[in-house]
């Protein structure tokens, strides 16, 4: 069993009449990367901000191992933060930037001196130690404010969107290169971040949030094959959400038509809501079982895929992700068949 | 303890303007604090005093005409400075901010020496001539502060939608200045009414406006009077900044979020 | 465009034509008792020189460096809690406190001061009024407002992350203060301090009142000439002189404020 690191219970922050974090309850595990993942204003930041000791919460209590850290303020709480806009000092150089940690700790001189050089090092920026945080690009800065939180060894590193501001190319390079660095050292981390892409690449575990609370939390591959509500299943990878009515515990009827559910069970008599992932979605040439009829919508090409939107008897839309080439001709209008695998639905909670 | 400090520090500012109000109430002639009882009666010698009303009406002419001339006189300048594409736009900046730079007694020394020259030591012309150019470097800069806050598309919005270049500065760029405007007309006529310095020199006891006429009296008097007049001064003040506030929200014209 | 700029210009002529007048008369001779001159001389700068106005030279430079030092300390705390006020009404309170006394005019709240120094609110143990302590006071008083707004503008630049940063890799307040706010102010602080110091140079209406003939500062000593002695060709070499220190000082003012802008 691991040892838990970080523990929120029952934390609550309001801003005024707005109640940004309601009743958390959040473990963090030794080592693992946990990622708080949601839209803005779901209380990811404020979160963050809770575990560092920057806000105090309204309501509830933060411990970090083990001890009662809520009345801590934040330079009493050894943990590190990398901010999105990275907070680089401009006055100092990048060597004095991420000593400044050690210097607090009153560390001597020529042990400051190593471990400033080991880290950046490890950041692969050894050159640019006696520069100004301004004449470095958005990517290195990034890697020194990374250099900057780790060099003292904390406790937690905590990371606030940190990839935001960088463009595609430079953000999937950091972010592999930061997993690199979180394995190598080991440490634990609470990443937050808008960008389910990244959260589903980088975590151990995804806590997503909504509206102060967290909707669901657990592995990657457990929360997009299984998502627990329909925000959840929205906001991981896109879905389709059909409503029908359950007929037995693994039948459900949809726009008229009969379809088979494995893996999910029903109550017969219920209106249920089900998701289906667009690329579970097949095409098909003749009826069958799970077959249904639509019309196509909208098509939206996308090279490697084409977006298909298809509207069933009903009226209700499916999405569908055909990739490149398409087994069957597509058109606006035109009539297709949808194949819609008994194990890809995932039923909805509220 | 930063608090403590601040309030400390808050106090200190405050404290004279308190300590004027309490006694401009006194009754007696002798200055004493806490005042020894409650009357309005060097209110009443303000108001009634023949050289306060003379200075008054003056101090009236003189800023009005100050204000008059240099709202325009500056608006267009700063508007030249923002748009006009200058070459040496920092110097003529620095040359329309300098009267700021000149201690008081050199321009007022300077005036009077002009006035000399030029045969016009008793007119007003020269006061207000003075005054002008003091108040200038106020309305520049707030209005400069407007126009660069002003965002060139809007008017290449209204010019797309057919609108001239009088009707597009009309309706368009003078409303949008309009904050910058207030502040450098509020500006303006604080400055104006409260310059001591230069009108010093350059008036006589016909001319004189309200400060200098104030200035006199304290030098050779040391009943309440000036505590009645400085009172209504503080008042009168309090009321125009906090209107300032709550309407331009001086903070973002002072700092910058 | 450039047209615009002419009334602005015609009244900047008549402004710089009485600077003009000024330093004319600075280097006429003097002639006692009558506003004539004679020729053209130095006469009146070296005479500056001499031990009466030196006396007041020194006052005046070392009242403004004292004013300015402590006009620094006392207004730091104010502007900061200004730059960072998390609501509108606190920052409005500071602002129009601070704006207030700025706009009420040097006559008034010199005043005030001959009124609160004078042993009419509380007796003091040392004589305050017609005394340095007492124009230092009146001069600190008066400086308060624009050094709160510099020091409150440069402060409101400096992003409050960093001081968030600083205090997660573990200073405490006042470390944080010392190593971050503090050295990322310093460009408010020299234009603050040099603006003021300019400025207090050329004091009048404080040291004139509160100084009560005791107390002279380089303004002072003009008008005495000026308005008193009619010794014009004098008055206007006094105050030339304070003009050029003026303008070098502002200078520098300009320089640094210009070099260290990012």
């Amino acid at each position: 069993m691991t040892k838990a690191v970080v523990e929120l219970r029952g934390c609550t922050r309001d801003y005024g009449a707005v109640r940004a974090v309601d009743a958390l309850d959040l473990t963090v595990y030794e080592g693992e990367f946990l990622s708080l993942l949601g839209p803005s204003g779901c209380g990811k930041t404020t979160t963050l901000n809770l575990i560092a000791g920057f806000v105090p919460p309204t309501a509830g209590r933060i411990v970090i191992d083990g001890e009662d850290v809520t009345a801590r303020p934040a330079h009493l709480r050894g943990l590190g933060v990398v901010f999105q806009s990275y907070a680089l000092f401009p006055h100092l150089s990048i060597r004095e930037n991420v000593a400044f940690g050690l210097r607090e700790r009153r560390l001597p001189a020529a042990e400051i001196d190593r471990r400033v050089g080991e880290a950046l090092e490890l950041v692969r920026l050894e050159r640019a130690g006696r520069q100004r945080p301004s004449e470095l690009s958005g990517g290195m800065q990034q890697r020194v404010a990374l250099a900057r939180a780790l060099v003292y060894r904390p406790r937690v590193l905590l990371l606030d969107e940190p990839l935001a501001a960088l463009d595609k190319k430079l953000r999937e390079s950091m972010r592999d290169e930061l997993r690199g660095i979180q394995r190598t050292v080991g440490i634990t981390t609470i990443f937050v971040t808008h960008d389910q892409a990244e959260a589903l690449g980088l975590s151990d575990r995804i806590a997503v949030m909504n509206a102060g609370r967290i909707e669901q939390l657990g592995a990657p591959r457990e929360i997009y094959a299984h998502p627990r509500t329909r925000f959840v299943a929205d906001f991981i990878g896109a879905s389709t959400v059909l409503r029908g009515r359950a007929l037995a515990v693994d039948r459900v009827a949809v726009a008229g038509a009969q379809l088979r559910v494995a893996g999910v069970t029903l109550s017969a008599g219920t209106d249920v809501e089900l998701a289906i992932r667009p690329e579970r979605v097949r095409l098909a040439s003749a009826p069958g079982d799970n077959v249904v009829d639509a019309h196509v919508d909208g098509l939206v090409y996308q090279g490697a895929q084409t977006e298909l939107t298809a509207r069933l008897a009903d009226g209700q839309r499916v999405l569908v992700f055909v990739t490149e080439p398409s087994p069957v001709p597509l058109a606006a209008g035109h009539a297709v068949r949808l194949q819609l695998p008994a194990d890809a639905f995932m039923l909805l909670g509220s | 303890m930063l608090r403590a400090a601040v309030v400390a520090m808050l106090l200190f500012m405050t404290l004279p303007t308190v300590v004027v109000l309490a006694v401009s109430f006194n009754p007696t002639a002798i200055l004493s604090f806490p005042p020894s009882g409650f009357s309005l009666r060097w209110y009443e010698n303000v108001v009634t005093y023949p050289q306060f009303q003379r200075a008054a009406l003056n101090s009236v002419v003189v800023t009005a005409g100050a204000v008059l001339l240099a709202l325009p006189v500056g608006t267009l300048a700063a508007l030249a400075l923002e748009r006009g594409r200058l070459r040496a736009r920092n110097v003529w900046a620095s040359v329309l901010l300098s009267p700021l730079v000149v201690p008081g007694v050199a321009a007022g020394l300077g005036f009077l020496m002009l006035a000399a020259a030029l045969g016009l030591l008793r007119s007003r012309a020269l006061l207000i001539a003075a005054h002008v150019a003091l108040v200038l470097p106020f309305v520049v800069r707030s209005v400069w502060v407007s126009v660069r806050n002003l965002d060139p598309a809007l008017e290449r919005a209204a010019a797309s939608l057919g609108a001239t270049p009088w009707r597009t500065f009309r309706r368009v760029t003078l409303p949008l200045l309009r904050p910058g405007l207030f502040a450098a007309l509020l500006f303006a006529i604080v400055v104006s009414l409260n310059e001591f310095v230069v009108s010093l020199f350059i008036s006589n006891r016909v001319t004189e406006i309200l400060p200098v006429a104030m200035f006199t009296y304290v030098v050779n008097y040391t009943d309440p009077t000036i505590a009645a007049l400085s009172s209504l001064f503080i008042v009168a003040t309090f009321v125009v900044v906090w209107l300032a506030d709550r309407y331009l929200d001086l903070g973002r014209v002072f700092l910058q979020h | 465009m450039r047209l615009l700029l002419l009334p602005a210009v015609v009244v900047l002529a008549v402004f710089a034509a009485a600077l003009g007048a000024l330093f004319r008369w600075s280097v006429l001779e003097f002639i006692p008792g009558s506003l004539q001159t004679g020729g053209l001389t130095v006469a009146n700068f070296r005479a500056v020189l001499a031990p009466q106005y030196l006396g007041a030279v020194r006052d005046t430079i070392v009242l403004s460096a004292l004013t300015t030092v402590l006009t620094l300390v006392c207004a730091y705390p104010v502007a900061y809690a200004l730059a960072r006020a998390s609501s509108r009404w606190v920052r409005s309170l500071i602002l129009v406190l601070t704006l207030a006394p700025f706009f009420t005019g040097a006559i008034v709240r010199t005043y005030a001061w001959v009124l609160v120094l004078g042993n009419t609110v509380i007796t003091w143990p040392v004589p305050m009024l017609f005394t340095e302590r007492g124009v230092l006071v009146g001069l600190v008083h008066f400086s308060m407002p624009t050094m709160i707004l510099i020091l409150a503008a440069a402060l409101s630049h400096i992003d409050p992350v960093y001081e968030r940063a600083a205090a997660s890799l573990g200073a405490p307040p006042w470390r944080v203060f010392r190593r971050v706010t503090l050295p990322l102010s310093m460009p408010g602080i020299v234009s603050g301090a040099l603006i003021v110091f300019a400025w207090t140079l050329s004091a009048f209406p404080t040291p004139e009142l509160l100084g009560g003939g005791k107390v002279k500062m380089s303004a002072n000593v003009v008008k005495d000439l000026g308005l008193d002695s009619f010794n014009w060709p004098g008055a206007a070499a006094f105050a030339m002189l304070a003009l050029a220190l003026t303008l070098a000082l502002l200078t520098v003012v300009g320089r640094v404020s210009s070099g260290r802008a990012t």
